[in-house]
């Protein structure tokens, strides 16, 4: 059977891929709190997004988190339905900033908010689903704390890559 | 090859809006530990005993209750917003040692004689208080 690829379709593979291999490498670096992560497959989110556009990074983050749910075997679980709310967050608050006129917002800003939605809506999920005691938002605020290092650091990297890659292969 | 990790002045890294919402999000962050980390006092405080009916007792009053567990009475005293076990007929009395509670969502039980206290206020109850898988 022969399927019809485009540009497109690669492009999503690969970063797919990519985002795939870090999630899986950094599910086994032990963590200090459970759901503290570096958040470095979503790196490959924001790098897609800079430089190809929301869809992509839409498609590729939906990709990881299902293909990474399905070989960590926690497709359907809780940990599954954390991840997606937080992907969804995530890709909802960046592409609304994304599309201001002019993208005042560089990597930076877009990975922070990024970072602390996907913790929130991470937060909430579990809250609403599995957790409903109030004592749960007790962690909320360190965990933003993270989120807010994560953020920045993982922004600062992306940009550094991003003007890294675009003196190597200038954008199209 | 240039480094990722360079002597680059980091601010460069940073658009106007980076810096702003940097700061907003700094912000936001440090003002969710004094809202999430604030406790509210219970105001009143459920009872659970299997050798009896769960009991509801209000937080603003002096009193001493007597609860029959499996293994005997426990005595719980509450005075004006604070409860804590002052006699219980289990071994290690950690019961005891947990000393006063106060606040909404705390939790305090004599698992040996199977009594447990837990705090609440008025508006929050929750219906279970975990789901494990």
């Amino acid at each position: 059977m022969q399927i019809n690829t485009q540009r497109q379709d690669w492009l999503v593979a690969g970063f797919a891929a990519l985002a795939i291999s870090i999630h899986l490498l950094e599910s086994a670096l032990p963590s200090p709190i459970p759901g503290v992560k570096p958040g470095l497959a979503n790196l490959v989110t924001l790098y897609v997004l800079i430089r190809h556009g929301w869809r992509l990074a839409v498609n590729v983050s939906l990709l990881r988190v299902l293909a990474g749910s399905l070989l960590l075997g926690s497709f359907l679980s809780p940990t599954f339905s954390l991840s997606l709310a937080g992907a969804l967050a995530s890709l909802t608050i960046l592409g609304v900033v994304w599309h201001i006129p002019g993208k005042p917002v560089g990597p930076i800003g877009l990975s922070i908010l990024a970072a602390l939605a996907h913790m929130s809506a991470q937060i909430v999920t579990a809250y609403i689903l599995f957790i409903p005691h109030s004592a749960l938002f007790t962690l909320l605020p360190i965990l933003l704390t993270v989120a807010l290092i994560s953020g920045t650091l993982g922004g600062i990297l992306v940009n550094r890559i991003i003007e890294r890659v675009d003196t190597l292969a200038p954008h199209e | 090859m240039t480094n990722l990790i360079s002597k680059k002045n980091l601010s460069a890294d940073f658009k106007l809006a980076d810096k702003v919402i940097f700061v907003f999000s700094l912000l936001l962050v440090v003002t969710s530990y004094f809202y999430f980390w604030q406790t509210t006092p219970a105001s009143y405080a459920i009872i659970k005993s299997p050798q009896q009916d769960t009991l509801q007792v209000n937080l603003d009053h002096k009193k001493i209750y007597d609860i029959q567990g499996t293994l005997g009475t426990s005595s719980i005293e509450v005075t004006h917003g604070k409860i804590r076990f002052t006699n219980s007929p289990c071994q290690n009395k950690f019961c005891i040692q947990h000393g006063w509670q106060q606040h909404h969502g705390e939790l305090t039980a004599c698992l040996p004689n199977r009594v447990s206290i837990q705090l609440a206020s008025a508006d929050k109850t929750a219906s279970y208080d975990a789901i494990n898988f």
